[in-house]
């Protein structure tokens, strides 16, 4: 029994590590640094669609880490982007402060956005917290419509342009993707040490059994209401890029259609998983860029997109991994019983003992 | 023996579900240190009264107190702050993480604060602390297994390591023996019997040899009211309780 147990630890220790989440963001790392060098047209592929995806993606991944980890499905993610997208207009041409404190100060107005929500909302659950959300959502779109001394109303406040920050320039659109992407992957860290962290596992016990957290004698709304700023605070930095991308911020990134758009994201790469979605960022601006190529009713492809997703993999394109594991490792285990029809049942199921069964 | 001071006082507590009267005027005292079961037929109320000391709902009437403190408008994360842990009649664990997770999240049950942002894998001290809460309930070769894979008994057993993990002052538990073998039950008496003598012990229990083997006296609910208290010896001999549980006229 010492033995077997041995064995299992040993495999353990490097299988822990090839997960499926695992495996998706090595691959979305690696392609998100290649992807300048091996595009033919910089100019067109890196802001349209690296840059896109990248603040599409970490906006979504909020909204995931949201329903993934707490229980709660936020559709005010796209909205605290938004207000630290006006933030960092009115702070920097409005009031004509310097670049780096008036992104900081966003980031912090972003999460404070955040934060209210929280205080209105996290009573609630379920629909109730969905409609919670959306509602005010709605309500600082029509406040952002209107406000024209700080918005700039419909106008809204432009141009915006990208800063030279000193020590790198984001008018280079080579460094402005690299610079996206890092602040993707610093978010995708940062929500992954908060998930091993114990205030991680605190909050998926609350997903899970806020009774029995309440018994245990955990705040279950104060841990909530953590949760729900870190995420707004991490769209705030989707935010961020999202700006500097469009050079400009008006009422359309707050609006419906963009809430729903970052939720269609969220679906479409994975609601479950945090890497998945920069894959539903990328199929989202991909079907934004050349829908139009085949058809005048591109919106209608991407809604057709959509549904096929959720009827044939509910779990998002991220699902595609395990379908594609599971399909050779059942190859693998019709080969393996040609080869040795007495292999006890058991055995055949786990991946690894079937290669061992090919192998001998 | 000292009189020691008492853990739980419900005095007058009444519940009502709209037009249905869960508990009727229920009075009662548990000392510190004393174990109490809690018996009576499905529907009696003993859930409802845990609830209710348990401050998962809110009494109609009367009041609850924990330690001399009247605690009747606390929550129950307040409650449990200050030394009430139990278990429920169904397990109400967090099916997604580990055994292990499980307890160590009920061991790190208090503040938020900055601390609880480090790796939950580098507080050893806390982790040492889980394997031998495992041990305790005889669960320590399934502690990385996730919840969601274990039987219905071990469940039971990995509640009761969770709320021994906030080291109460009074331990609550709702049926700890359902869906347990013989073998696992004795195993329970036994944990039960073994606990510090400081811990008071409250236990709601349809399995009567658990219930009276464990208990220096016991409290006998019938249809929202106490209607019997007494040790386990007078409990066994009492013809109002063969009534109660063989349908003798007294229903």
């Amino acid at each position: 029994m010492s033995s077997s147990k041995q064995t299992s630890a040993h495999s353990g220790t490097w299988k822990r590590w090839v997960t499926t989440q695992n495996v998706v963001v090595a691959v979305v790392i690696v392609l998100g640094v290649i992807f300048p060098l091996v595009v033919d047209r910089p100019r067109f592929w890196l802001p349209n669609i690296g840059v896109r995806t990248l603040w599409m993606g970490t906006i979504a991944m909020s909204l995931v880490f949201l329903n993934k980890y707490v229980g709660l499905l936020s559709l005010a993610q796209m909205t605290f982007a938004g207000i630290c997208s006006y933030g960092i207009g009115y702070f920097s041409v409005t009031m004509g402060l310097p670049i780096i404190p008036s992104i900081i100060l966003s980031l912090g107005v972003g999460s404070l956005a955040g934060y209210i929500t929280a205080l209105i909302a996290v009573r609630t659950k379920a629909i109730y917290f969905m409609m919670i959300t959306l509602a005010l959502s709605q309500v600082f779109y029509s406040w952002a419509s209107q406000a024209i001394e700080v918005t700039n109303a419909r106008r809204g406040i432009a141009p915006i342009p990208r800063p030279n920050l000193g020590f790198i320039d984001l008018n280079d659109i080579t460094t402005f993707y690299y610079f996206a992407l890092f602040l993707a992957v610093l978010s995708y860290v940062i929500f992954r040490y908060t998930a091993k962290s114990q205030f991680g596992l605190a909050i998926q016990g609350i997903k899970d059994s806020p009774e029995r957290m309440s018994a245990l004698g955990y705040n279950v709304n104060r841990y909530r209401t953590a949760a729900l700023t870190l995420a707004a605070f991490v769209a705030s930095i989707g935010g961020v890029i999202l700006v500097f991308d469009r050079n400009q911020v008006d009422p359309s990134f707050v609006s419906l259609d963009s809430t729903l758009n970052i939720l269609v994201v969220a679906v479409v790469g994975g609601i479950g998983s945090l890497g998945g979605v920069f894959i539903g960022g990328l199929v989202f601006a991909l079907l934004q860029n050349f829908a139009q190529d085949f058809t005048d009713r591109y919106m209608t492809l991407t809604g057709l997109v959509f549904i096929g997703v959720l009827l044939f993999f509910p779990a998002g394109l991220v699902g595609l991994g395990p379908i594609i594991r599971r399909l050779f490792s059942k190859r693998a285990k019709t080969s393996a019983s040609k080869a040795s029809s007495d292999t006890p049942t058991v055995e055949r199921r786990a991946g690894t003992h079937n290669k061992k069964g090919q192998h001998k | 023996m000292p009189t020691r001071e008492i853990a739980i006082a419900l005095t007058d507590v009444d519940k009502r579900f709209g037009g249905l009267r869960a508990v009727k005027n229920v009075s009662l005292e548990v000392r510190a240190g004393e174990r109490v079961s809690m018996i009576g037929t499905n529907g009696a109320g003993k859930s409802t009264l845990f609830n209710l000391i348990a401050g998962v709902f809110p009494v109609s009437a009367g009041s609850v107190s924990m330690f001399g403190s009247v605690v009747t408008k606390q929550n129950t994360a307040k409650r449990a702050r200050n030394g009430l842990a139990r278990t429920f009649q169904t397990s109400r664990l967090f099916e997604q993480l580990t055994a292990e997770e499980n307890v160590f999240i009920a061991l790190g049950g208090r503040g938020l604060g900055w601390r609880s942002l480090f790796p939950a894998r580098s507080i050893e001290r806390k982790w040492n602390r889980v394997a031998e809460l495992l041990t305790t309930v005889g669960l320590s070769s399934e502690s990385g297994r996730r919840v969601a894979d274990l039987s219905h008994g071990e469940q039971r057993q990995l509640e009761l390591a969770m709320a021994l993990a906030a080291d109460p002052k009074i331990l609550m538990l709702d049926e700890p023996a359902a869906g347990f073998s013989p073998a696992e039950r004795q195993q329970l008496v036994k944990m039960l019997t073994t606990l510090p003598s400081e811990i008071t012990l409250l236990l709601i229990e349809h399995d009567m040899d658990i219930a009276l083997q464990v208990a220096d006296r016991v409290i006998v609910m019938h249809d929202g009211s106490k209607i019997l208290e007494g040790t386990p010896d007078e409990i066994r001999a009492s013809q109002v309780v063969r009534d109660i549980y063989l349908g003798g006229g007294h229903a």
